[in-house]
């Protein structure tokens, strides 16, 4: 779907995006439309497979884009501050950062490792904290951005089994709302979307009785789609929605 | 490239200014044909929309209702369902505040403004999603404010009036979903139009000062957010309350 609000340009025409965890699920929606919307975009990944290389190549010419895809691993510090310099010391303008690539995991609270625990939040949480701070920056000097993180309805109503990846996510969401009144003086908004059971591989690590459950709490009774995800990252990536900052959106069809 | 509201038909209350006027506008742009409902007739909004309307290719409909008779809006909505056309966004808009201290606050006043609010805004959806029912989609825009969320002294009968849109849009949501309807509600901040022109100069710097992007918000930004809720962009959204605050709290 590629939309104006205006009956003219396309709503991210020519904006330079930088999208984490690009290789599949809501990730590979969010390049897809941002592409299909005239972005310009940093597709960053974990690992470099001729399969995406192939896939950027493709969006690329189809809706005349630039795409740079770009490795590296969230559980190293040092490749995720060299490629934040990647980028920011391509002097070009940065608008728009969307900070996707998380794990997940499913453990009671009982039978959560530590180890388990430190490295979730490394990747949901320190990895995009460290990765924000140099984009907000190039951002901060040119007065101007949009950061959206993705978190998750776990972070907010708090899931049996998911007090791990639950916690990390109420981490994203605080660190939004305090970025926001950091950086909104300096024209940066700072929002994130929680999506509710979405169709990834994600899903993979929950049960079909727990996905059945959860389909029936939301109003909808079905499950998201990654692009009904990616719809709402345009949203808030775009000027439409200049005047929201600090919040928190739940794409979650009623839960 | 398509327009986000190509071929829809809307029903926008509050039309002659303010957010409701730019929504209009924003609409119109976005390929939506309108309903534009007011309290009153005004030419200067007739010739607006007929300009508007020749733009962009759509037609807009004025429709002349007091929200304080429910008889009227009940004619409104049978000159809607008698034109046999689908509806597939109703964006409730209009509203009135009242400043008054809760002790100072009559009775008389109070149901006043729940009539204006709360209640004909009730009738006027019963009406509209009963169309949309039939059609098995539509989507539902009520506008709350985040005083209804947070409080603010001196506007009992408005915040209280606001929090009631907001219990209804979360109910609603759940009863209207297995139709295909999403039901989602705008908390806006401090919006640059009349309703916020009187409030007092220090007032005003305090909820500035208060936002994380230190300034007022205009109209079209509200009226941005109200696109998106109405078109396919939130196609796994309701039962939510957007804040359009600029970062308040």
């Amino acid at each position: 779907m590629a939309v104006s609000d205006n009956g003219g340009k396309m709503l991210l025409h020519k904006k330079n995006a930088v999208i984490t965890g690009c290789a599949h699920g809501i990730g590979k929606a969010i390049l897809e439309l941002f592409a299909e919307n005239g972005a310009n975009i940093w597709a960053c990944a974990h690992t470099k497979t001729d399969e995406f290389e192939a896939m950027t190549r493709s969006l690329s010419e189809q809706y005349h884009v630039e795409i740079r895809p770009l490795y590296f691993d969230l559980h190293d510090q040092e490749q995720v501050k060299s490629a934040a310099k990647s980028i920011t010391s391509q002097k070009l303008q940065v608008d728009i950062l969307v900070n996707n690539a998380g794990i997940t995991y499913n453990a009671l609270f009982l039978m959560s490792s530590m180890e388990k625990m430190r490295e979730v939040f490394e990747i949901n949480f320190f990895a995009p904290f460290l990765f924000s701070q140099y984009i907000a920056k190039a951002m901060m000097k040119q007065r101007k951005g949009s950061i959206i993180h993705i978190s998750s309805s776990a972070g907010i109503d708090g899931n049996a089994g998911r007090s791990v990846y639950g916690a990390s996510k109420a981490a994203v969401i605080c660190a939004t709302k305090a970025m926001a009144a950091e950086l909104g003086e300096s024209g940066v908004r700072v929002n994130s979307i929680a999506p509710g059971i979405t169709r990834t591989t994600m899903l993979s690590s929950m049960t079909e009785k727990v996905i059945e459950e959860t389909i029936l709490q939301t109003a909808m009774k079905r499950m998201g789609n990654p692009d009904d995800i990616a719809k709402a990252v345009l949203f808030l990536a775009s000027d439409m929605s200049s005047y929201v900052t600090g919040q928190v959106i739940r794409v979650d069809g009623g839960m | 490239m398509q327009m986000l509201l190509k071929g829809k038909n809307a029903v926008i209350t509050g039309s002659l200014k303010g957010i409701g006027l730019s929504t209009v506008d924003l609409f119109a742009r976005n390929g939506a044909n309108i309903w534009a409902c007011a309290q009153y007739q005004d030419a200067a909004f007739e010739s607006h929309i007929r300009e508007l309307s020749a733009e962009n290719n759509v037609w807009i409909k004025p429709l002349y209702f007091d929200l304080l008779d429910p008889e009227k809006i009940k004619s409104a909505y049978q000159e809607i369902r008698e034109s046999k056309e689908r509806v597939d966004i109703l964006v409730n808009i209009a509203g009135m505040t009242h400043d008054a201290l809760f002790h100072m606050t009559t009775m008389e006043q109070m149901k006043k403004v729940f009539e204006v609010n709360f209640f004909s805004q009730m009738l006027l959806t019963q009406y509209i999603t009963k169309i949309m029912m039939r059609n098995k989609a539509g989507s539902v825009i009520n506008i709350s404010s985040i005083s209804a969320i947070d409080g603010n002294p001196g506007q009992l009968a408005y915040t209280a009036s606001k929090a009631a849109i907001i219990g209804a849009t979360k109910t609603l949501s759940a009863e209207l979903a297995g139709y295909g309807i999403r039901v989602n509600a705008i908390a806006p901040g401090v919006i640059d139009t009349e309703m916020t022109k009187n409030l007092p100069a220090d007032v005003l710097k305090r909820l500035m000062g208060k936002s994380d992007l230190k300034h007022l918000g205009l109209p079209s930004e509200v009226a941005g957010v109200i696109l998106f809720l109405a078109s396919d962009m939130s196609s796994y959204m309701t039962g939510q309350v957007l804040r359009v605050d600029g970062g308040i709290g």
